[in-house]
């Protein structure tokens, strides 16, 4: 790889713009011998909350057209087991590990930062205000400015490093959100998260999921997310965004790229292809020789309108 | 299951995961909805019964994923390797694969999960199967077969239709030395009825098992498990729930255990001891 992949978003300096998306990768680990992390622009961990959750009951997952909808409730380890048992597999083989970052109370985000905090080898914090699939917490965060800013800040003054809100496209004001977490302190936004989604049983006449709904995610969404992604870098440009929707190939990436991110997350990609994320960032290398794109940098927000 | 050396294993001794790259060496019709689609893999492969692969069924993005199938057979060749599917078409992945061409390339990522424990006991071993969960349950008995190991093998169906591959299950139970039982809902063969009570007329008139091994539908396994609880009997059931990833990271496909947890089939299972499943585990 070469360094004409190098890129950042905002402070942090990136080997390559590609990344594992938070619930598609476990904790870094869970795919080694596809797709080694340190190979990635970053990692990020499945959502961690302050203690273990179980998650919720089956149905979880259901298959769509291009696309898939989940409601696995995050599910996961929680933020101690990850820092005594994955965390330092990841330092020592200096991946770039960002951290997604769940609570129910807002008092939960700041109980997993400051565990964190007492770590090395964190680049960043992704807030995950967006989660379609728990009852509490998370997406009311996401939904409302007010409440999102005043999340952000009390993470902000948590933490030094980098800190990332992952917005939700179910916002009714997805501007309006993502201005709310750039006054509170955020330094990037990464978009989209899944968006609300239903599947029925016409047979049964049931909702195919046990929760009801749940979030569409894969190739089908990729429109909505270039969309949103161009929207929120038209309003801030100023604000490094981390594009994420549907990401199947290298060109899928250059397009998120074109429409304003910085860097791009492959997520429900590494269902179908573990080895994806790498795939994607040869690909992309690729796509810059053939287009004369000496540095992919020059690729983000390079969109000509007409 | 000897292991050839040239198949690479991983550090917990197990056989590595791989995404193959497979052709459609073979696809034989075994009823009006089911098929046998047998794979080569272009690298050394092995597995165990009870472990499944992750198999491609289009380019595109409809199908998107991956399906499941437990590996009904592997036969070594040198480098090489055949994979042997059974696959009721279902759906649309599986309608492709029913029509994919031999000689079509795809991607099988396998072996995934945990297999049957093969260890033979004190008495023989009842391996049941119902409709399409026989492929891990004929992985398992022409490997006990082949080690000599006893067992009876129950194989059920709605209708003589849906009992599949009966020659070779026939030459493997009466290579160990059992009894071949079929049964089926409408009686078009075999004895009538559930093949639960197949076995439960059997453990009544005296006959002893030392485990049970079953894969099948879900309210079949669960007819199961209430009935190996019943009568105090060790059983590995094979769990079928929906996947994405087979690698443990989607969290799609979870079985709830008896202390509580979720825990993903692709990875700790398929293939279950009942003693960790929760009491009402089919939900």
């Amino acid at each position: 790889m070469s360094a004409r992949l190098a890129t950042s978003v905002g402070s942090l300096a990136l080997a390559n713009p590609i990344m594992a998306a938070s619930g598609t990768f476990g904790y870094g680990l869970d795919l080694l011998e596809f797709c080694p992390p340190e190979r990635l622009g970053a990692v990020v961990t499945k959502g961690l909350s302050p203690k273990p959750r179980r998650g919720s009951s089956t149905p979880r997952i259901v298959e769509t057209a291009a696309g898939m909808i989940n409601a696995i409730g995050l599910q996961n380890i929680g933020v101690e087991a990850f820092c005594t048992d994955a965390l330092p597999v990841l330092r020592q083989r200096g991946a770039v590990v960002a951290v997604n970052v769940f609570g129910e109370r807002m008092e939960e985000y700041v109980e997993v930062i400051e565990r964190c905090e007492r770590e090395d080898g964190i680049a960043a914090y992704e807030l995950n205000v967006s989660c379609p699939n728990v009852s509490a917490g998370g997406i009311e965060f996401g939904h409302d400015p007010a409440q999102l800013e005043h999340l952000t800040r009390m993470c902000r003054d948590a933490t030094r490093r980098p800190l990332w809100v992952k917005l939700s496209p179910n916002a009714p004001d997805l501007v309006g959100t993502a201005r709310a977490a750039v006054a509170g302190g955020a330094d990037a936004l990464t978009l989209i998260n899944t968006l609300r989604a239903m599947a029925i049983d016409a047979e049964k006449r049931r909702p195919v999921l046990a929760r009801g709904c749940g979030g569409l995610s894969g190739p089908a969404i990729k429109p909505i997310a270039l969309r949103m992604v161009w929207e929120v870098h038209r309003a801030l440009p100023e604000v490094p965004v981390v594009g994420i929707g549907g990401v199947e190939s290298g060109r899928d990436a250059a397009e998120f790229l074109l429409a304003g991110a910085s860097a791009v997350q492959v997520g429900t990609a590494i269902f179908r292809e573990p080895v994806a994320p790498l795939r994607i960032v040869s690909e992309l290398e690729l796509f810059c020789d053939e287009q004369g794109v000496a540095e992919v940098g020059e690729l983000v927000g390079a969109l000509e309108w007409h | 299951m000897a292991k050839a050396p040239e198949v690479s294993h991983n550090g917990a001794g197990m056989i590595a995961r791989r995404d193959l790259a497979v052709r459609v060496a073979a696809r034989s019709d075994l009823s009006p909805t089911c098929f046998r689609l047998t794979l080569q893999t272009e690298e050394p492969f092995d597995a165990v019964p009870g472990q499944f692969g992750m198999l491609s069924c289009s380019d595109g993005f409809d199908p998107l994923l991956r399906r499941a199938f437990s590996l009904a057979g592997v036969s070594r060749r040198g480098n090489n390797a055949e994979v042997e599917l059974l696959i009721k078409e279902v759906g649309k992945g599986t309608m492709l694969l029913r029509h994919a061409a031999v000689g079509s390339a795809l991607r099988l990522l396998a072996p995934l999960g945990n297999g049957f424990s093969l260890d033979p006991g004190p008495h023989r071993l009842a391996l049941v199967a119902g409709g399409i969960g026989l492929p891990p349950v004929l992985f398992a008995a022409e490997a006990l077969a082949a080690r000599g190991t006893q067992f009876d093998l129950y194989l059920g169906g709605a209708s003589a239709a849906e009992l599949l591959e009966l020659k070779r299950c026939g030459r493997a139970v009466s290579r160990a030395g059992g009894e071949l039982v079929l049964t089926t809902d409408d009686g078009s063969r075999g004895e009538q009825g559930f093949i639960t009570a197949a076995l439960v007329r059997r453990l009544s008139e005296g006959r002893a098992y030392s485990r049970v091994l079953g894969c099948g539908p879900t309210p079949m396994l669960a007819a199961l498990t209430l009935l190996v609880r019943g009568h105090g009997l060790e059983a590995e059931l094979s769990l079928e729930e929906p996947m994405a990833c087979g690698m443990g990271v989607c969290l799609g496909c979870v079985v709830e255990l008896a202390d509580g947890r979720y825990v993903p089939a692709c990875k700790e299972g398929p293939v279950f001891p009942v003693s960790r499943l929760a009491a009402g585990w089919w939900g």
